[in-house]
């Protein structure tokens, strides 16, 4: 697909009071109050400076202008039926087995298949848009209310006013979905901002598990990218949240998740950062009932000047749940990573268990990594660690492996691939590993 | 037997790279197709050194004399060109490659001695693995384990004895393998080599130690003894059992006389 550079005219849609009121043209009542209120508190909140300590080392100023971009409305994507982009092709034909599958282009649900016999058990796969307008009531209670409000922050403020399209998957009480459910995302457009939501509602004593990834070309313009995941396991519940981040360069990515794990649940998440210039994601875990456990993992593996940032946090806020957080990162070229994690538990939260660790593998001079784990402990009965290391390939691993006659680049990628495989392996979801291995070995190739 | 050594040292001086004084001050040791030579000596003398001159260490460097392996010039090449060669080294202390299997180590050591676009094939592979393991009296599962990742001191001995099998070198070089081990890992490196030996009796093999106990396990044709960065006495294996009772001073003392 090509991509011609876009330059905003007055008649494409910027981010304004005028695009939210478009966006929201067909939209229910509330709907439309929602987006109108949340545009309300997008202009209330000043624009996140290096000066919180959030935000200390992704300098939005500098590396996005908003005015600049236009917004993609939904209108922009290929028609029904189109031929969709021969990389989101191939990549899809990567994907292992499948229980469903949804492909959301330019910020647009083109195409939605789900298993027949899952539907027939009440599971709900569809366009998020669709299923608002159609007046699904957990939309209405859930959307931007109890995981990623408005009220969070600037983008996701931003998100809940402009949100044009997304994914809302229900899975009824007791039913297990075996194979993953896919989203695959495409954005084309150079200089656009897709802005997109996920609402994954697991009910009790359900599984399912969930495989996002965002492709797109390289874009010659800052491409903005901003998704609003908010995931629910209700009691019993398991609940797998995978997002793989490809786009080219130029992309830049902002996701807010969030997810409410309650009594004896699990809901583990993995994000993997491979792609795009600048990518931020901020991820809240919710502890909310005993019993509850979240495994949280992360990889990234940056080149150039790529620039990753992770801000996460556990929040427990009832007694005796678990969490357990990894991510791994290696840089290379004069890529920046940047973890900022916390745990917090909350006052009673007794008999909290709760773990963070950060590694990251510097690959050149110009490479640099930034960990600040955290801990804030309002409980006595709790056991809490945290970790971070930043390190560089140990020379005596590389002439191991080099005198079982690996060439120094063979060594080097082997160490570096079992390095970030760990973390693959803690969430072996078919597809995923060979996909994320096989783009890892492509950036490693480079090295 | 071809009677040309595999492995000809001379007059070799090295040192730790970016120090002054040398550590090994003019070695010489000539290794013929599957003898077993052990190089004895005191810490300090300069053994292990020159078992890692050998593999090629990027911490030492060499500044004179020669090695010469089965031909060719090995201070002018890498660790893997070496390997490749023929050489191996089964490490003192193996290094921890986490998340790497021990599997997945070794069938990518064996593709790396392929032509670039060959493809190494994994049935073979796998039939390969299974029958060294087999050989060796190892549990199977123990290749899916990362690559010394937690191990005993006596299972990273195993994991060096099962890598030299599947590597299948022309000259072995034991670095102090039986270093800090109880009696039993000492046995899995001594059996291993046995068995090694056995099997391909043209394996040459430089067993390099600090205690003559391993040689109750592996029978040497010459034994060498090392002090002070220079092989001072060689001879058979009663050169060994001399050195357990009267111990390296007479040596020292001679040496510094």
């Amino acid at each position: 697909m090509s991509q011609a550079a876009v330059v905003r005219q007055r008649t494409d849609p910027a981010i304004g009071r005028a695009t939210v009121a478009g966006m929201g043209a067909a939209d229910p009542a509330w709907l439309r109050a929602r987006r109108d209120e949340a545009w309300a508190i997008y202009q209330a909140t000043p624009m996140p400076s290096t000066r919180s300590e959030e935000w200390r080392y992704t300098d939005l100023a500098r590396k996005l202008q908003l005015d600049d971009l236009v917004v993609a409305d939904g209108h922009t994507g290929p028609a029904a039926g189109a031929l969709l982009p021969g990389p989101l092709r191939r990549t899809m034909e990567q994907d292992g087995d499948s229980a469903g599958r949804i492909v959301d282009v330019d910020g647009k649900v083109v195409s939605v298949e789900l298993d027949e016999s899952l539907a027939r058990q009440g599971v709900v796969l569809t366009s998020l848009r669709e299923a608002a307008r159609q007046g699904d009531d957990n939309i209405r209670r859930l959307l931007a209310t109890a995981a990623v409000p408005a009220t969070d922050g600037k983008f996701p403020a931003l998100n809940a006013a402009l949100w044009s399209d997304g994914v809302f998957l229900r899975v009824p009480s007791g039913v297990t979905i075996e194979r993953p459910v896919r989203l695959s995302r495409w954005v084309s457009r150079s200089g656009s901002a897709t802005f997109t939501r996920i609402l994954i509602v697991a009910e009790a004593s359900s599984r399912l598990s969930f495989v996002e990834e965002t492709l797109s070309p390289d874009f010659d313009r800052t491409t903005l990218v901003n998704t609003a995941v908010e995931v629910f396991s209700r009691g019993g519940a398991q609940v797998q949240y995978v997002s793989l981040q490809r786009l080219g360069r130029g992309g830049f990515y902002l996701a807010n998740q969030r997810t409410l794990a309650e009594r004896d649940s699990t809901l583990d998440t993995l994000n993997v950062a491979l792609g795009g210039s600048v990518g931020r994601v901020d991820l809240n875990a919710r502890l909310l009932g005993p019993g509850a456990n979240s495994d949280m993992l992360g990889l990234y593996f940056g080149d150039a000047d790529q620039h990753f940032d992770f801000n996460t946090s556990q929040d427990h806020v009832s007694p005796h749940a678990h969490s357990d957080l990894l991510y791994k990162g290696a840089l290379d070229g004069s890529a920046r990573g940047v973890f900022r994690g916390i745990i917090r538990v909350h006052e009673g939260a007794q008999g909290t268990d709760a773990y963070q660790t950060n590694r990251n593998l510097i690959l050149s001079d110009d490479a640099i990594a930034t960990s600040l784990p955290n801990l804030e402990i309002g409980a006595d009965d709790v056991r809490c660690s945290h970790g971070a290391t930043v390190g560089q390939l140990d020379a005596e691993a590389l002439f191991y492996l080099m005198s079982r006659g690996l060439t120094r680049g063979r060594a080097e990628r082997l160490v570096v691939l079992g390095f970030l495989g760990e973390v693959l392996s803690r969430l072996p979801l078919g597809g995923v590993v060979e996909k994320v291995t096989n783009a890892i070995v492509a950036k490693l190739r480079n090295v | 037997m071809d009677n040309a050594p595999i492995l000809n040292v001379a007059a070799l001086r090295a040192r730790v790279a970016d120090e002054d004084l040398d550590i090994l001050k003019g070695v010489d040791l000539a290794i013929k197709p599957g003898e077993i030579h052990a190089i004895m000596g005191p810490n300090g003398s300069g053994k292990s050194t020159l078992a890692k001159v050998i593999a090629g260490h990027p911490a030492y460097e060499p500044t004179g004399g020669l090695v010469n392996f089965d031909g060719e010039d090995l201070l002018e090449m890498e660790p893997d060109e070496r390997a490749q060669a023929g050489v191996f080294m089964a490490f003192q202390y193996p290094v921890e490659i986490p998340g790497v299997s021990i599997a997945n180590f070794l069938r990518t050591a064996l593709q790396a001695r392929l032509e670039d676009g060959e493809e190494l094939d994994l049935f073979d592979f796998q039939e390969l693995l299974m029958d060294r393991m087999e050989l060796l009296e190892m549990d199977p599962s123990f290749a899916q384990r990362s690559v010394n990742d937690g191990f005993s001191g006596g299972e990273k001995k195993r994991n060096e004895i099962l890598q030299m099998a599947i590597l299948n070198p022309s000259l072995a070089v034991m670095d102090e393998t039986d270093s800090g081990l109880d009696i039993d890992a000492l046995k899995i490196v001594a059996n291993g080599v046995n068995t090694l030996k056995k099997e391909n009796p043209d394996i040459s093999v430089l067993l390099i130690t600090h205690y003559q106990r391993i040689l109750n396990h592996v029978t040497p044709d010459v034994v060498h003894v090392m002090v002070d960065g220079r092989i001072v006495e060689s001879g058979g294996p009663e050169v060994a059992l001399a050195l357990e009772a009267r111990g390296y001073e007479e040596y020292r003392n001679a040496h510094a006389a």
